[in-house]
């Protein structure tokens, strides 16, 4: 089990540099410089050139990654280049927002897609499965923004239950949720819809193996059966992709934070990208890389307590 | 550079006083009057960065000038009390305001005025409009004035302080927090910030004017057009500062609401690269005037607020000639005319490169469906507003792009010949620049940058597509607001809700 865990950490850290060097020459390539953003359509090359020298972005790009890296080794993140203020606070403050944003859009997803695939599944072949089924679709083909647009027209402006937008601050906690439940479930509906698909398609797999036929041809409904004996087995796909969809949730949430003008990390990270503010962007993709690693970490760890073939594996 | 006021200097010798206390809006209710904007300020500190959102907030509304601009776009004093100008135009006496504190309780003195105008226009500090103070040879501090010699005389000067963030009064012990802490002498102060969401300013208790209507502004931001209209129609806010999409203005005409909208600086124009090609020749960039359908393009892509122009030529301007702007009237006959003569009768290909602007997205199409009915096939490339920086301004790297030039006064940039659109006339331009400039009255002033207009006109250095309004939407009951977009600063020195305005403040320009 150690020499296991030994080896994906280390999987996790070299993915992590991997990126680092990736992210950074991305950034590095791409045209504009931040010296000539803040300096605007004023700005004499002059003006620029001894921006960039202050700045520090004439340097060349391996003194450049090399700074950055070390900062990042020692918890630095750095100062941004724009608003001239530490990064770190800055993105800390942005994931107030986006956390509580990305995990209660992940509970709405699950609350809708375990009912929706399970039902999907259970009535497989059947008219009201089929109509499950083509729920799911329609939750899946519906952009974010719209769905976004759709709710805010319904439960902001027609029916004021919730506000249109914003976000006061949790110093407000129960105004602050209010302000999360319309984005929320935007994010959410969409993931769970997806969700839906994996779900009835895992429970379908289980439904049809030799084991629960087994299960039911000792006197248990296919329900029960698959309670008792099949959800488990059902699980260990579920739980890998429901890693793959929280990365994508965050990716989600720049989109559903500018409809409904949250102050989260898809926000900073937009603003960041249009002002050239690179340590910013540097900063939060590799933060956001950071956690997608630690989850899919996680992930095949949870395969381990889901199933034992695994945990054998991993011994051996 | 562009700017200046004429105000001034002809008026050598006249001392301009300002009104004694004056009365701004009646019933001082306060109340917090939530203004939507759309981009966030990169950073508080206006003397850091030329982004036009950080002085829409913090000009004139935290930190004040020797002399600002009202939203006619006059010349009006407010930390001097008065000013007068000696005969040869080249020295400028401030009287400084006396009793007049910074938000944190230091008192304004003489010396903080000298400290200021010398970190402005000192290079290392690059600020945006620094260029604009570097005809400055002196600033001297005396008894309770400030001296201020020019190399020579400019009779934009005044404008040029009151204009822009080159001209705020700093407190000297609190420059190295600019960009945490903002400290001025205006109405209000600087209370807090949320990244990308929100800036609140509070009351200045320190304040030594009359205070605003309101207790507390919060300027909330929306990147999402239709957000901040719906964050106004839910009264989550009480102000969109300018709409985004001028076709949403109709929508709040009555019913609650009010549209208020007056003219900007800005200048929507098609850049044309002079500096090669076919554009290089005087007859095709004429050809491309006379082909595109200005009032057509101003209906659709300015939702017909605005109006057309035919030259660096609004009403903003002291010389701003009306009649000018019916030049280069749509005729697709002459254009292709135009083309024949300067060899193009089978047409030619150019590319149009647009930046990531409504204004801009919306015109690309017409002014390419314009342009290929006269033969001009036109290939549109559009690309993120850093890389316009870079590729279009910088490196002059294109042919034709649509942008809004913004800055008021701006018509010296056409003496410039390392400017991005390369125009060859640029040393004649120079030196009738630095006539104008140096005139000693008024109305020889005016001939001067009128002469500019034209020649520039005539060389049809670029297609002045049109200039816009700006579009203020308000709960009705908004008392105040500035009524033009003739000033950096969304000025809400005057504003309440409810109540009513002094008739002084309404001929200024607030909107009643």
């Amino acid at each position: 089990m150690i020499s296991y865990l030994a080896r994906r950490v280390a999987i996790v850290l070299v993915s992590l540099f991997g990126a680092s060097v990736v992210v950074f020459a991305v950034l590095g390539i791409l045209p504009g410089s931040p010296a000539q953003v803040i300096l605007g359509t004023q700005a004499t090359p002059q003006a620029v050139r001894q921006l960039s020298a202050q700045l520090g972005t004439n340097k060349p790009l391996w003194v450049q990654y090399l700074h950055w890296a070390h900062g990042l080794l020692l918890g630095q993140l750095g100062r941004s280049y724009v608003s001239q203020q530490p990064i770190g606070p800055q993105i800390a403050r942005a994931l107030t927002v986006t956390g509580p944003l990305v995990l209660f859009a992940l509970v709405i997803g699950a609350l809708v897609a375990l009912p929706l695939g399970l039902g999907a599944a259970l009535y497989n072949g059947k008219v009201s499965g089929t109509f499950l089924g083509a729920l799911s679709q329609v939750g899946i083909a519906v952009p974010t923004f719209v769905g976004g647009i759709l709710l805010i027209i319904v439960f902001a402006v027609a029916l004021p239950v919730f506000p249109s937008s914003g976000f006061p601050g949790w110093s407000q906690p129960g105004q602050a949720l209010r302000s999360l439940v319309l984005p929320a479930i935007t994010l959410g509906l969409v993931e769970g819809a997806i969700l839906s698909r994996y779900v009835r398609a895992s429970v379908l797999d289980q439904l049809h193996s030799d084991y629960l036929r087994t299960a039911r041809s000792k006197g248990l409904s296919r329900a029960q059966a698959l309670w008792h004996h099949g959800m488990r087995n059902a699980m260990v796909p579920l739980v890998t992709v429901l890693g793959l969809e929280l990365a994508a949730l965050i990716v989600g949430a720049i989109i559903v934070e500018n409809v409904f003008s949250l102050p989260g990390v898809g926000q900073l990270l937009l603003n960041a990208v249009d002002n050239r503010d690179l340590l910013v962007v540097q900063d939060i993709v590799i933060l956001v890389a950071a956690v997608v690693l630690v989850i899919n970490l996680l992930v095949d760890l949870s395969y381990h307590l889901l199933d034992p073939r695994v945990r054998d594996e991993g011994q051996r | 550079m562009l700017t200046g006021a004429l105000a001034v200097a002809m008026v050598a010798m006249t001392a301009v006083t300002a009104p004694a206390a004056v009365a701004g809006a009646s019933a001082p209710s306060g109340g917090t009057l939530v203004v939507a904007s759309s981009v966030f300020p990169p950073t508080l500190d206006p003397t850091a960065n030329a982004a036009a959102a950080i002085d829409e907030v913090f000009e004139y509304n935290v930190y004040q000038n020797l002399v600002q601009l009202d939203p006619k776009g006059q010349v009006v004093p407010v930390l001097a009390t008065s000013y007068n100008v000696s005969p040869n135009g080249l020295r400028y006496t401030f009287n400084i305001r006396r009793g007049a504190h910074f938000s944190n309780g230091d008192l304004l003195t003489p010396a903080d005025v000298v400290f200021s105008l010398k970190r402005a226009a000192n290079r290392k500090n690059n600020y945006p409009y620094g260029v604009l103070l570097r005809g400055m040879s002196s600033v001297v501090a005396s008894g309770g004035k400030v001296v201020v010699t020019l190399k020579q005389p400019n009779n934009q000067f005044l404008y040029d302080l009151a204009a822009y963030s080159n001209g705020i009064v700093l407190d000297p012990a609190t420059v190295k927090t600019l960009a945490t802490k903002p400290v001025g002498t205006g109405p209000y102060v600087f209370a807090s910030e949320v990244t990308n969401y929100s800036v609140t300013l509070d009351r200045n208790p320190h304040y030594w004017g009359k205070a605003p209507g309101v207790s507390e502004v919060e300027f909330r931001y929306f990147s999402n057009p239709n957000s901040e209209i719906e964050a106004l129609k839910t009264g989550q806010v009480q102000v969109i500062d300018n709409l985004s999409n001028p076709e949403d203005a109709k929508q709040f005409h009555g019913a609650g609401f009010k549209l208020i909208n007056g003219p900007t600086n800005g200048k929507i124009q098609v850049t044309i690269n002079n500096s090669a090609g076919p554009l290089a020749k005087t007859k095709v960039r004429q050809a491309i005037q006379y082909a595109t359908d200005k009032q057509a393009i101003l209906q659709v892509a300015g939702g017909g607020y605005g109006r057309v122009i035919a030259s660096d030529d609004v009403p903003g301007d002291p010389w701003y000639m009306p009649n000018l702007n019916k030049s280069y009237a749509y005729n697709p006959a002459k254009a292709k005319k135009l083309l024949a003569e300067a060899g193009y009768s089978h047409g030619l290909s150019l590319t149009l490169t647009l930046p990531p602007y409504n204004y801009a997205l919306t015109a690309g199409p017409l002014v390419q469906a314009n342009l290929d009915a006269v033969g001009i096939k036109v290939k549109i490339k559009d690309i993120q507003w850093p890389l316009w920086l870079t590729q279009v301004f910088s490196k002059h790297d294109y042919q034709l792009t649509i942008v809004d030039h913004v800055e008021a006064r701006d018509i010296s940039e056409y003496g410039d010949c390392t400017y991005y659109w390369m125009y060859a006339g640029c040393k004649t331009v120079g030196a009738m620049l630095s006539k104008a400039q140096g005139a000693r009255t008024l109305a020889g002033e005016v001939r001067g940058y009128q002469a500019i207009v034209k020649r520039i006109n005539e060389d049809a250095v670029n297609d002045w597509l049109y200039n816009p309004d700006q579009l203020t939407a308000a709960k009705s009951n908004v008392v105040g607001l500035p009524g033009s977009g003739l000033t950096e600063s969304f000025d809400l020195s005057h504003v309440s809700i409810g109540g009513s305005l002094g008739p002084s403040f309404v001929a200024q320009g607030y909107s009643p």
